[in-house]
């Protein structure tokens, strides 16, 4: 079977982790400022700019490490490493991110 | 512009979990129903089938989400604040999250349910599909809620 450069297990399992680290970390690449709709980079902060919104920028920092995972790992290799072990990867970030926001339910 | 919106992001929303369900179901059957009861039926659909349109929705629903998101962020979780709903922000904030990790499964749930890998990926195709219906059932129940609350303006 002809397999591609382009590895989704790698992919999905780099970006959950990633995701859950720069959550944890709260280290977007970006954030975007919706009232004046400014965006800032990293962790740099506006005075005065209302609510910060750093989804956006949690979103691509996790997609550019899981992108370059995805074309660098071999597919056959991630595949056989995680292949029907995966799904706990993506459900163990769930349940970081309930972890994280425990305050709000506290 | 914001509410047009926020309601095709509810009727995406409807259609995917209407797919994910459909295909959970059957997937959990474990065998082609073909009887006449309503069960056999809706599990007896042809679930590969159901793939590309699923993937499709799913990134349409996060698309029109963060359109519409930063509208959230000024107009409603800023009163929930205000009314001390930590729960509901709470609520909000795991749908988000859920979310953006629903589309980093994507890829691998397309691939687990490629003919090839039928077999080779069984247990993983069945618990990635099961995870993407629960997020796409908790999305669409906590922005219900939420809009009954509080909705956009």
């Amino acid at each position: 079977m002809k397999r591609s450069r382009f590895s989704p297990a790698a992919f999905t399992a780099v970006f959950c982790i990633a995701y859950i680290v720069v959550f944890a970390l709260d280290f977007p690449l970006f954030r975007y400022w919706p009232l004046h709709g400014d965006w800032t980079w990293g962790r740099a902060r506006l005075t005065d700019a209302g609510p910060a919104m750093a989804w956006y920028g949690l979103m691509a920092n996790a997609g550019i490490a899981a992108l370059l995972a995805a074309f660098v790992v071999p597919d056959a290799w991630a595949t056989r490493l995680l292949g029907n072990r995966l799904w706990l990867i993506p459900v163990g970030a769930m349940a970081a991110c309930v972890f994280l926001l425990r305050q709000f339910f506290a | 512009m914001t509410i047009f919106l926020l309601i095709l992001h509810g009727l995406v929303g409807v259609a995917l979990l209407g797919a994910l369900t459909h295909q959970s179901v059957s997937l959990l059957r474990g065998r082609s129903a073909r009887g006449v009861a309503f069960l056999d039926r809706y599990a007896g659909a042809r679930d590969r089938t159901f793939t590309t349109a699923i993937v499709a929705l799913f990134v349409a629903e996060v698309t029109l989400g963060a359109i519409i998101y930063p509208a959230y962020r000024l107009g409603v979780r800023i009163p929930f604040e205000e009314m001390s709903l930590g729960w509901a922000i709470g609520a909000f904030e795991l749908k988000e999250h859920f979310a953006g990790l629903g589309l980093a499964v994507l890829p691998y749930y397309a691939y687990t349910w490629k003919a090839e890998m039928a077999e080779t990926l069984r247990g993983d195709r069945l618990a990635i599909t099961l995870v993407l219906a629960f997020v796409a059932w908790w999305d669409f129940l906590v922005g219900h809620v939420l809009n009954n609350i509080r909705g956009l303006e």
